[in-house]
């Protein structure tokens, strides 16, 4: 080939590239994902990552989602953050201005939400935030966010009542938190809800992000002998929250760590020492929706191919969240009829939708209301669910 | 709660944070690096501990040694091919390239491992002893944080090499003209020092559960631990550590958990300002 030749070659590739694109990109629903896929939170961004491949190969499949009369793929565009906050605050700025997409959805955690939030709000594109459940997160009088999560007040009132009417001389409940956004709300909650209950609280303290020993505070929470200890972390505090408890020697007959059990990691890790352990969480696979729309009409519809795409691993909390809020961006998109940020918001803002994971309903502040959460437990090794009645499948049992 | 429980927590923890700090206050000494390789050193010591449990059920007390030569090779190898290159560049030029290739290490580890915790599930139980419960894998580590310890001692006193590592730290050209190869004491140091941080992450998969998301965590501690225990001997780690771990034991009680942490780094800032050297460090290496 002469140069010249290989010029026009290359010239006619490129314009049928540029084209191309031009052509496939008004035709795609463009969903921007700033993930941890490194760092500290990698295991969760992956899990996101891991459920909106499996979202979009379902709907592509099956020819994408109808927008005012065409019928569009959705592609997800995400970069790392490498579980750095900031980051993650100017990739969601990158997503907006040069991959110019439609809807974003928010990271992993309260955290790192809040600083999308802020981003997307001051853009004024949606965001969806499938991971986030803190009050604070929703409180800032942001237009353009939404969350799948519901508050964690309503997840501690319930525990509360539940507890009571299992051990009805429970009296006595130390509180363990992390000093981190949504651990440290769930302590907040869960002290404010505790005392409305007629509880006392006899112990309630945070402790430090990168605390690496539990000795000093558990040693005083033996020495109070409470009915109930409840903890709030990540995975790895809770279990060494658990492990220490142990060789300390400090026993209660009811201990929640939150969010421990709702991880396969916090069972495995701790193995016969999990057991007994409460928690409370968003979602179960055991908790059957049948009948709904979205991706998946089913919950188990849903948790079978998640078997098939994670080599039989169960699904957590933030799998069916994260699935579903695809799901609610779908419909919006579809009623909207349009990718306008604006119409795209108020669509957003009116979902009234049945899914997989549950009902999905915004209130005035974007979080997601009116769920009653599972309160679940780990019993031989597996996970039961206590509450709501409807769907629980076993009797809870006192630790001692 | 008894005072006795609170000090024996501190000793306990004390001894494990000296475990962590060592090898750091080692490199730092004598080369004058710091090494930010240090936390994930110990992760990966860590994650080959639990790996080598959970395949083949070996104890973490008979894997340690093999991690810990592990480790050393690492460590004598990152320093001969890289970091001996701008060894004598200024510190924030080692600091850099310690920095880049825990980057490298460190996201090796989550891609590969991921950032799940993962523990060495054996139970060991606890001994009552007039009052205060101890955790028995607690007691093995601190064991083996003083073992190690102490083997460092001597062999930095006593042995032709450790003497050979004190001479270069005192003097790098007159060590050199004494027919001391450098370039080879450096790596040796650094690979004892990756050892021990390997160790100690044996050490700690007993006690801990391993994940990526501590080796921050463990490297602040030993920037800390050093800070307060001052450079120049295995001596300050160990005074270092326990002054720390015993003063978050004590704060945690006194003052909630939430701030024990600050009590630390409010005693490294007045130690820099009065006492540089740190409480047993030589003065000069500050």
């Amino acid at each position: 080939m002469t140069p010249t030749k290989r010029i026009t070659a290359l010239s006619a590739a490129l314009a049928a590239a540029a084209l191309g694109t031009a052509a496939s990109a008004e035709d795609v629903i463009k969903i921007g994902a700033p993930l941890a896929l490194t760092g500290g939170l990698a295991d969760e961004g992956h899990k996101q990552e891991l459920v909106w491949k499996m979202w979009t190969d379902k709907v592509n499949a099956a020819g994408g989602i109808d927008v005012g009369g065409t019928k569009m793929k959705v592609e997800i565009v995400e970069y790392d953050y490498q579980t750095d906050g900031k980051r993650a605050g100017q990739l969601a700025e990158k997503l907006i201005n040069d991959d110019e997409v439609d809807v974003l959805m928010a990271p992993f955690g309260s955290g790192h939400t809040k600083i999308v939030a802020a981003v997307a709000e001051r853009y004024q594109i949606p965001l969806v935030a499938c991971v986030s459940s803190s009050v604070s997160v929703y409180d800032q009088g942001f237009k353009y966010l939404f969350g799948t999560l519901a508050p964690n007040t309503g997840m501690t009132e319930a525990m509360v009542a539940e507890f009571k009417a299992k051990m009805p001389e429970l009296g006595t409940v130390a509180i363990y938190g992390r000093d981190d956004v949504f651990p440290k709300s769930m302590a907040t909650a869960t002290s404010d809800s505790a005392k409305s209950g007629g509880l006392e609280v006899v112990y309630d303290e945070l402790y430090p992000v990168g605390a690496i020993d539990h000795s000093a505070a558990l040693s005083t929470i033996k020495s109070l002998e409470p009915d109930w200890i409840y903890m709030t972390g990540y995975t790895q505090d809770l279990i060494l929250g658990r492990k220490q408890m142990q060789d300390l020697g400090i026993e209660a007959p009811i201990i929640t760590m939150v969010t421990g059990p709702a991880y396969k990691e916090f069972t495995e890790g701790l193995g016969e020492l999990a057991d007994g352990v409460t928690s409370s969480t968003w979602w179960h696979h055991a908790a059957g929706y049948t009948d709904v729309a979205g991706a998946w009409s089913s919950t188990d519809a849903f948790y079978q191919d998640f078997l098939e795409a994670s080599d039989g691993e169960d699904p957590d909390y933030v799998h069916g969240s994260c699935a579903a809020a695809l799901d609610v961006v779908a419909d919006a998109a579809g009623r909207a009829g349009t990718l306008e940020p604006a119409a795209m918001r108020d669509a957003l803002a009116a979902t009234d939708l049945e899914t997989f994971y549950g009902p999905i309903k915004f209130g005035g502040n974007g979080m997601n209301q009116g769920r009653e959460m599972p309160i679940i437990q780990v019993q031989g090794g597996g996970i039961k669910i206590l509450y709501p009645a409807n769907i629980a499948d076993a009797e809870m049992t006192l630790l001692d | 709660m008894g005072f006795e429980q609170i000090l024996a927590n501190g000793i306990v923890l004390g001894t494990l944070y000296a475990c962590i700090a060592i090898g750091f206050s080692l490199v730092w000494g004598v080369l004058n690096v710091i090494n930010m390789l240090h936390g994930s050193f110990i992760v990966l010591g860590g994650y080959l501990t639990y790996f080598a449990w959970a395949y083949t059920g070996v104890s973490p007390v008979l894997v340690l040694p093999v991690v810990a030569a592990l480790l050393f090779g690492l460590g004598y190898g990152l320093q001969y091919l890289f970091i001996n290159k701008v060894v004598s560049a200024p510190v924030l030029t080692t600091l850099t390239l310690t920095f880049g290739l825990d980057m490298i290490l460190y996201n090796l580890m989550t891609v590969y491992f991921t950032a799940t915790p993962r523990r060495v599930s054996m139970e060991f139980g606890r001994v009552e002893f007039l009052g205060v419960v101890m955790p028995v894998d607690r007691l093995i580590g601190m064991g083996l944080a003083l073992a190690l310890t102490a083997l460092l001692f001597v062999v930095l006193r006593t042995s032709r090499i450790g003497r050979a590592i004190v001479a270069v730290r005192m003097d790098r050209e007159a060590a050199a003209l004494m027919g001391i190869k450098v370039n080879h004491i450096y790596a040796v140091t650094f690979g004892i020092a990756a050892l021990m941080a390997g160790a100690a992450g044996s050490v700690f998969a007993m006690v801990f559960p391993v994940t990526t998301n501590l080796s921050g965590v463990f490297l602040g501690k030993a920037f800390v631990i050093c800070v307060i225990g001052g450079l120049g001997g295995v001596s300050g780690a160990l005074v270092g550590g326990l002054a720390l771990g015993i003063i978050e034991s004590f704060a945690g009680v006194l003052i909630g958990p939430q701030n024990a942490i600050t009590i630390g780094f409010v005693l490294m800032l007045v130690l820099l300002i009065v006492r540089p050297q740190g409480l047993v460090g030589v003065k000069g290496y500050e």
